[in-house]
């Protein structure tokens, strides 16, 4: 396809840098919590960011009810710092959409300046109407800080807010620069732009998407260096520790032990599962020696149904044939003649394997599928020349099946192996109960029952970072395997 | 692989793969197919079974399920417990938000799966295989359950329907797929296209999404099966707000109730309180039951007929490797 050329306005240009740079910094005010312009009460939530005190009444006033009770602080107040907190959001946003605008030509470029200097503007107002109320609290403060016997406005006025109004200044001085050195442009220009930024344009929303949900999470880290305090829907760092959290996985004795017994059973887990992962490929070998077509595709429907439901689902069905008056009991009771109960769900024997079998039970048919692929991708001339040199059916499977389906077998194989801490919680949680569970808590459950169960955010933090990191050794090291042996990469 | 997965898969589509084979049977193969018959029609029953078995005692009266004698098929047949199980407030709430977050949650995730595998064919895009990287790499690493919490819960995601649709939007692996669907569209049909003045936007609607549907399909089935089977961030950012829990969620808490009642049957020692409880838990075991259905019933209805599509989108996935 043909390229228009992007055409230079000399030095102009590179203001955009500036502006474009410091947008990408203006981000920080927006959704990180910790440099929020609008924290100017000192009871205020911790945690909220600029977005969600410009978006969510509830959240900002969670640790302040009880002052807006008491008609210390005023709901108009929390209005007004509100509104504030949303002209300094929708300024970045406009400067933000300017800045894209101005990835095009002149024309472009001139309207993006005006669009800044609006959506500076508009967050210039937001800062003075949050000084405005900060100045208010401030002078009550002093007046009345003797009786009330607390400070609600903050010592000194948050860093942040100075940032923003910076931030706003800077911008509003470019683009007024802009406006008055840039190059006219011709009253017959038409709005362009080159399809290389187009493209990229088009592309940056689902480039914030993939920020937001997968990078912006590892800020989260950060909880794992820190002393913390939590409240209904509400986390507050509070102090940094340093590694005390990491040394405490160490010097605990009761964390050692629960961290060497949920290891212990991570690691049984996932070596059942390599140690049986040949099972599918098994699976997909003996399937494809069954040469009646329609049996074969209701087995195949079957057995890949089960990987479609949940482990909720599948602890349903356990329930109705394994609970106190399930199938089980009830074929035995007829069997035997007398009532039976057996609570086969509460046994705390052999739970690995069962767990096993379960995972068996509902992935073997799906992970069957890519080596039914693979097989059909054989080429049919090693069968008939096997068959030719005297190849019964066992030594055909043996000899020219299997090699077939080894590569991808190693594939997956390396892959399993590179997952090792990774069980994943659903299954060990819905058969967890108190019989079953110090055997069935592997590392994702663990990290979930003592983060969002017992609250103990540092040290869980702690151990899905660490997690993270070993996950992340041992796929490369999985990767560099594949490379040297297969000459080809895994991911 | 790569070469010999995309024949094989050429091949299944067109044919079914048999060995062409011109021996007759022994007696060891046919032993050998008896035994191989048999053990999976055996695994195909035990995979079946259990949903059957979850079906009859659901349209079984309550007293001949709590006899033991509803094993194999239906005893008086009835259709109470599906009547009774609507009866109960907050499940209406739950199918509403799963149907409803299954239906806006895939839609959105289609759109912007086929959208970006569109624009990551295009080589002109600025530094765009930096940008293809960015997001490939966040299937290979993953801040965690606790940050990815605190995250959505500095988003303002939690106890938020938003916190189900918003975070399920971008997928990497289901763009890499249309990314190499899209590949194997002629680009002749594009280019003709842009030099009839269409832009990029244009031709995406007009050319690239219709050729694609077949890939769009798939992914659709499985983002929709991911919606509907999701119970993890409904129990970890939804932990304040019962009207948005979804409906698996709803059946986790309804099974474990179970252990609860046990427990007070186990404390108990009254015999009327005892027989009371008990009726109670045989109706409750076969709500249970009747939620589990309800649950599982719209992926074996709609499961066989959509076999295929999985299929495909499990095999270019291997393709991919």
């Amino acid at each position: 396809m043909a390229k228009k050329v992007e055409v230079s306005n000399g030095w102009t240009d590179k203001i955009y840098y500036v502006t474009r740079i410091s947008l990408l910094f203006s981000v920080i005010l927006v959704f990180f919590s910790e440099f929020n312009p609008a924290r100017i009460f000192t009871q205020m939530n911790k945690n909220v960011s600029l977005l969600t005190a410009a978006l969510s009444y509830n959240r900002l006033v969670i640790n302040i009810k009880y002052e807006i009770n008491h008609n210390y602080i005023f709901k108009s107040d929390i209005y007004s710092l509100m509104i504030a907190s949303g002209l300094m959001v929708v300024g970045i946003i406009a400067m933000a959409a300017a800045a894209c605008v101005s990835l095009g030509n002149l024309k472009m470029k001139r309207i993006s300046n005006y669009i800044t200097v609006a959506g500076a503007a508009l967050g210039l107002g937001g800062v003075v109407k949050m000084f405005m109320t900060y100045n208010l609290y401030k002078s009550i403060d002093d007046e009345i800080a003797g009786t009330v016997g607390f400070n609600m406005a903050v010592d000194r006025v948050p860093l942040a807010l100075y940032m923003m109004l910076g931030f706003a200044i800077l911008q509003l001085l470019c683009a007024v620069m802009l406006i008055f050195l840039q190059p006219k442009p011709a009253k017959d220009m038409k709005c362009e732009m080159i399809s290389s930024y187009k493209l990229f344009l088009m592309f940056l929303p689902f480039i914030i998407l993939a920020f937001l949900f997968s990078y912006l999470p590892l800020y989260g880290w950060r909880y794992a260096f820190f002393d913390y305090k939590s409240g209904p829907g509400n986390l507050t760092l509070d102090s940094f520790v340093g590694f005390k959290w990491f040394q405490s996985l160490i010097d605990n004795p009761m964390t050692r032990n629960d961290i060497i017994r949920v290891l212990k059973n991570t690691l049984i887990m996932s070596g059942l599962g390599i140690g049986t992962s040949w099972f599918a490929m098994a699976f997909a070998i003996f399937l494809s020696e069954i040469k009646n077509g329609p049996f074969r595709r209701v087995v195949q429907v079957f057995t890949t149904i089960p990987n479609f439901i949940s482990w909720v689902l599948v602890y349903a069905i356990a329930f109705a044939i394994f609970s106190n008056e399930g199938f089980i009991n009830n074929l035995m009771s007829i069997i035997t003649g007398t009532e039976q109960h057996r609570l086969f769900l509460m046994e705390d024997t052999g739970l690995h394997l069962k767990m096993l079998l379960w995972g068996v039970w509902k992935g073997i048919g799906w992970s069957a599928i890519v080596y039914i692929a693979g097989i059909s991708g054989i080429d049919q001339q090693l069968y008939e020349a096997a068959t030719v040199d005297g190849a019964g059916r066992f030594q055909k499977m043996w000899h020219v099946t299997l090699p077939g389906l080894l590569p991808t077998y190693s594939v997956m194989l390396l892959l399993a192996v590179a997952g090792i801490l990774s069980n994943g919680m659903d299954q060990y949680l819905v058969f967890s109960n108190a019989n079953t569970k110090d055997a069935l808590e592997v590392l994702d459950l663990y990290v979930y029952t003592l983060g969002i169960g017992a609250g103990k955010i540092p040290l869980s933090t702690v151990i899905g970072m660490l997690k993270t990191l070993v996950s992340v050794v041992l796929l490369f090291m999985a990767n560099g395997i594949s490379k040297t042996v297969r000459g080809e990469s895994i991911i | 692989m790569d070469n010999t997965m995309q024949e094989g898969l050429d091949l299944k589509l067109k044919k079914p793969y048999h060995h062409k084979r011109k021996v007759k049977l022994t007696a060891k193969d046919v032993v050998f197919n008896i035994i191989n018959y048999l053990i999976f029609g055996l695994f195909a029953l035990i995979c079946f079974f259990p949903f059957y078995y979850l079906f009859i005692n659901t349209v079984s009266s309550t007293e001949s399920v709590a006899r033991g004698i509803v094993n194999f098929y239906p005893v008086d047949f009835t259709l109470q417990h599906y009547k009774d199980m609507f009866a109960i407030g907050d499940l209406g709430q739950a199918f509403f938000i799963t149907i409803s977050r299954a239906v806006i949650g895939t839609a959105l995730m289609v759109a912007a799966s086929a959208f970006c595998g569109y624009l990551m064919t295009k080589n002109e895009m600025w530094n765009k295989k930096f940008w293809y990287r960015f997001l490939i790499i966040t299937m290979y690493f993953n801040a965690g359950l606790i940050p990815g919490y605190t995250n959505m819960l500095m988003l303002g995601l939690t106890d938020n329907y938003l916190g189900y649709i918003i975070p399920a939007i971008v997928q990497p692996f289901n763009i890499i797929l249309v990314k190499t669907y899209v590949e194997s569209i002629p680009a002749e049909l594009e280019e003709s296209a842009f030099m009839d003045g269409a832009g990029y936007w244009t031709i995406f609607t007009r050319i690239i999404w219709p050729l694609s549907k077949p890939i769009l399909a798939t992914i659709a089935i499985f983002g929709a099966v991911g919606h509907w089977n999701s119970f993890m961030d409904s129990m970890i950012n939804m932990q304040n707000s019962p009207n948005l829990q979804t409906l698996q969620h709803k059946l986790y808490i309804w099974l474990n109730q179970s252990s609860n009642l046990g427990a007070v049957i186990g404390s108990s020692h009254s015999s009327s309180d005892l027989e009371n409880i008990v009726d109670q838990l045989n109706s409750g075991k076969i709500i249970k039951y009747t939620i589990a259905m309800v649950t599982v019933l719209p992926i074996l209805v709609v499961y066989p007929w959509m076999q295929k599509y999985f299929e495909k989108g499990i095999m270019l996935g291997a393709v991919k490797g």
